[in-house]
């Protein structure tokens, strides 16, 4: 955790410096409104979405999670997980605390990659929203059956690093 | 602090898991949620703020300008590399990223082309992996997905091109919808 939290703001510092050499300090500042006008709606939410996440791992009935797309589960759970991705409501604040439960629940990396891959590429929420109706139905059909192997293969790479990587 | 609808959906969900948690494990278990969610709260947010940083950099640095100008230059399997790219980098949620499809459609970039650019979006998109993959899932996990994903927005790509020669899914520019 630390590691990801050096390198984080490594980039963020990064990123910083080219900003003040293209844009100024009046471009910085920008971008630190832009910063702060982002994470002003998460105020409330980013509390609730991981306390209710950490209520999930309570009461949800975990077993039934390994079984499904656990890390012995191979292929099947693969496209278990593929599937169960395109049907997640909302957002990253959403999803990502649903992902840590899974993962606490026993869930295998290679589903687990599925899974987000599935959410990413299909999200049907958004596809209702935001896609049909700027893209139309036809390109969002095309794009959705474009996809169609997409997550199954994420999960397979995944599984074959596994492997290779030696892990269980 | 003003609260808006979505944040009494988030408040009304943990209220109702709240009592459900209560219900079945009693006070001991929603206590030991609390403390879960504390130290997952405090483990997030350093990265968090962060990642936040990173995705107001990124919106000074690539405006809906410059990806519309990358995505017109080339065609073919560069087109998709450089699709990919543009995608990885496109800040934001859909909000941002499909209007900039729809003018690269209109303008007349192909369905491969967009295809690659959404997908890459949605699957390498750089903010979204700053801000929530990698303080969540860990740098292990985040990498390896990263990694695998890769090559698929092309892949896409390819598998779009393909299917957009079919009579169903003829159409020549998004202006005639």
């Amino acid at each position: 955790m630390t590691f990801s939290l050096g390198l984080i703001w490594f980039i963020a510092t990064a990123l910083s410096g080219l900003v003040i050499k293209v844009a100024g300090v009046t471009g910085l500042k920008a971008a630190g409104r832009e910063s702060l006008g982002m994470f002003k709606p998460l105020v409330i939410r980013l509390p609730c979405a991981l306390l209710a996440a950490a209520l999930l791992m309570q009461i949800a009935p975990l077993d039934p999670v390994s079984k499904l797309i656990g890390s012995g589960t191979g292929m099947p759970g693969i496209l278990a997980a593929s599937v169960l991705g395109a049907f997640l409501p909302g957002g990253p604040m959403v999803v990502f605390p649903i992902a840590v439960v899974l993962q606490q629940a026993g869930a295998g990396v290679p589903q687990l990659v599925a899974l987000i891959a599935g959410w990413s590429v299909f999200d049907l929420n958004r596809m209702l929203t935001y896609e049909a109706p700027v893209m139309s139905w036809r390109f969002a059909i095309l794009r959705f059956l474009s996809c169609l192997v997409v997550p199954v293969l994420a999960g397979f790479g995944a599984q074959l690093i596994q492997s290779l990587s030696g892990a269980p | 602090m003003e609260m808006t609808r979505t944040d009494l959906v988030f408040v009304g969900l943990v209220v109702a898991l709240g009592v459900i948690c209560y219900g079945i494990g009693g006070t001991q278990a929603v206590i030991d949620a609390l403390l879960q969610a504390k130290s997952l709260l405090l483990s997030v947010l350093p990265q968090l703020a962060g990642g936040l940083l990173i995705g107001g950099m990124v919106k000074q640095l690539v405006g809906r300008e410059k990806i519309s100008t990358l995505l017109g230059a080339g065609a073919g399997l560069r087109g998709l590399i450089v699709a990919t790219a543009a995608g990885a980098v496109t800040p934001g949620g859909p909000f941002m990223s499909f209007p900039i499809a729809y003018a690269l459609w209109t303008a007349g970039a192909g369905a491969g082309v967009l295809v690659t650019y959404i997908v890459a979006w949605s699957l390498l998109g750089f903010v979204k992996l700053t801000v929530w993959e990698l303080p969540l899932m860990g740098i292990e996990f985040t990498s390896v997905r990263f990694l695998v994903s890769l090559p698929l927005p092309i892949l896409a790509g390819l598998v779009a091109e393909r299917l957009s020669r079919l009579r169903v899914f003829h159409f020549d520019t998004g202006a005639e919808r």
